[in-house]
């Protein structure tokens, strides 16, 4: 066996998924060990994450200047850069009971700027999507029924349209017209949003069997999307224990194999 | 105790030694399902597979190993299609300071995968930038629209040599002034970052995503109405990929029917070189394994409970 960097890598990597997957029997010390050794690893590779790859290169670095060295020019520091590190502390004050009204300057300055950015930003989100909400429900034409295929039957095999002119045509037609199976699809998805929409009228009470009905649907189109969210996230679990067990039974078997 | 009783009072660490096994066995065993691949799939391999030879992307890479079931295989198919399309690309992390490291990792993996397979070995500081981790997506984003060299002023990166220089000197960055210069913004999520990215870059550059499972329901709305364009979620998004890299959109056929069909993109082509089907293959029948293991459970509990109630009188 060939213990090399890799193999112990990836044999650590299998303790700890053991580890942390002991939990599923029994809650135990060997499950909490390597809960606090993830924690710790996260924390501390956070904060050396943020002072190298930002801090010191934005900040720390601009602040400074740089003496010239070789190709590269002398460039001035911004000593202003140093008003930032206090007024950054200033959050901490919010631990003190005499002074932590000093911590709301930088919360300040923080909700100042994302909520400055709230209105582009909503816009940005929803506007597109109310855009691409407005489908048309009247078909433009009954015949046929279907989008028309731009496939076609020849000596029993089905294949594309060969003929370049006929394609273009059947796709033009396509383009042009909304026919009653894209109409039918549009219908659905308008009615299922105006439905969930109407669920959230909270300003007034709804009265009548139309509005009650509508807003019951409205409901049940919800708990569909939910199921279907739901579907998603399980599927998404089942991934992470594949992959697990995938990193155990194959990754780690092959690397220690493979120096045998 | 009847057998009904019994089955209700199984203990679970039962069933999950159940699927542990079950799930190990099917890893051994991986096939090619016959599928259609969403069309949302779909549009992100054809937005790839169509940008120009040699194009920037920008690679916002969010995921660590919390999501290496399916954010794992989404990395490796997207290094690979840009590899093959010889694009340039950098890539950063707006969300997870872990995030780089891990996409350093697999990206090595990727590189020394395709130079045993005789393919041209991509270089940091040459084709690939690596920049590393950025706090905070809002001001990440918010200011890479606004003055992109600003925004990643002060990052140096390594060159083939071993040296370091500025990274807008570098062959990747070098005719990069604004964010409208690269051709495309790819997101690989387990996060809301992809909501973010949208909120601050959609009306500049084309935005596609790989997202996790637990995104995608939120991101798939994006796609409808065009602000992003193209979108491939969970494992099943892996294994459409790959699909589409073995047999293209409308090339490959049996017997006369393409294995994919063309939607609105189009006919794309299959890719020629190098990897096609992995781990997203791999996974994908296992996942139907598990998948059936729970309807099984699920469908026999509830018969166990509605036979135990019947069988105690009691109103189903």
């Amino acid at each position: 066996m060939n213990l090399n960097y890799d193999v112990i890598k990836i044999t650590a990597g299998v303790i700890a998924t053991i580890g942390l997957y002991s939990i599923l029997y029994k809650e135990n010390r060997f499950y909490r060990l390597f809960e606090h050794i993830f924690l710790g690893l996260a924390a501390g590779y956070t904060i050396v994450a943020t002072w190298k790859d930002t801090l010191y290169p934005q900040w720390w670095q601009k602040m400074m200047g740089q003496v010239a060295e070789g190709d590269n020019p002398a460039v001035p520091g911004y000593w202003v850069y140093a008003a930032l590190l206090p007024i950054g502390l200033l959050a901490y004050l919010v631990f003190n009971r005499k002074h932590n009204w000093m911590s709301k300057i930088p919360i300040g300055v923080i909700l100042g700027l994302w909520s400055g950015q709230q209105v582009q930003v909503w816009w940005n989100t929803w506007g597109p999507q109310i855009f691409a909400s407005m489908q048309p429900i009247i078909p433009t034409t009954f015949s046929p029924l279907a989008v028309p295929s731009r496939m076609e039957v020849v000596g029993g095999q089905v294949l594309p349209i060969a003929d370049a002119d006929r394609l273009a045509a059947v796709q033009q037609q396509i383009t042009n017209n909304l026919y009653l199976t894209q109409a039918l699809t549009n219908f659905i998805f308008v009615i299922t949003f105006l439905s969930a929409f109407s669920y959230f009228i909270f300003s007034f009470e709804l009265k009548g069997k139309l509005m009650t009905g509508v807003n019951k649907f409205g409901r049940w189109m919800l708990m569909i999307g939910f199921g279907a969210i739901f579907g998603s996230t399980v599927m998404a679990r089942f991934a992470l224990v594949i992959d697990r067990m995938a990193y155990i039974v194959i990754e780690w078997v092959q690397a220690l194999t493979r120096g045998v | 105790m009847t057998i009904w009783e019994k089955m209700q009072k199984i203990d679970r660490r039962i069933l999950y030694g159940i699927l542990v096994v079950c799930v190990c066995i099917g890893l051994f065993f991986p096939s090619t399902i016959r599928t259609d691949p969403d069309p949302s799939s779909k549009s992100f391999y054809a937005a790839v597979q169509k940008l120009p030879k040699g194009s920037t992307i920008i690679v916002q890479t969010d995921w660590t190993n919390s999501t290496r079931g399916e954010s794992l295989g989404h990395f490796e198919n997207l290094m690979r299609l840009l590899m093959n399309g010889e694009h340039k690309f950098v890539f950063y992390s707006a969300a997870d300071p872990a995030a780089p490291q891990v996409a350093r990792t697999v990206l090595a993996r990727i590189v020394a995968e395709r130079k045993s397979q005789g393919l041209r070995e991509y270089k940091v500081g040459e084709d690939y930038v690596d920049l590393g981790f950025f706090p905070n997506a809002e001001a990440t984003n918010t200011s890479m629209g606004a003055n992109l060299k600003a925004a990643w002023a002060g990052r140096k990166s390594k060159t083939p040599s071993g040296t370091e220089i500025d990274i807008f000197k570098t062959p990747v960055l070098a005719n990069v002034n604004r964010i409208e210069d690269c051709q495309m913004m790819i997101v690989i999520t387990a996060s809301q970052s992809i909501d973010i990215a949208v909120q601050r870059l959609a009306q500049k550059i084309d935005i596609t995503a790989l997202v996790t499972g637990v995104v995608g329901p939120t991101v798939l709305p994006f796609y409808q109405s065009d602000q992003i364009k193209g979108v491939a979620v969970g494992l099943k998004g892996v294994y459409d990929i790959e699909y589409l890299m073995e047999y293209g959109i409308d090339d490959v056929k049996i017997e006369g029917q393409p294995y994919a069909t063309a939607g609105k993109e189009g006919p794309v082509p299959k890719t020629e070189i190098g990897t096609r089907f992995s781990r997203g293959r791999q996974y994908y029948g296992t996942l139907h394994v598990a998948l059936t293991l729970l309807i099984l459970a699920v469908v026999m509990g509830n018969v166990a409970m509605f036979a135990a109630r019947r069988r105690k009188g009691e109103k189903v």
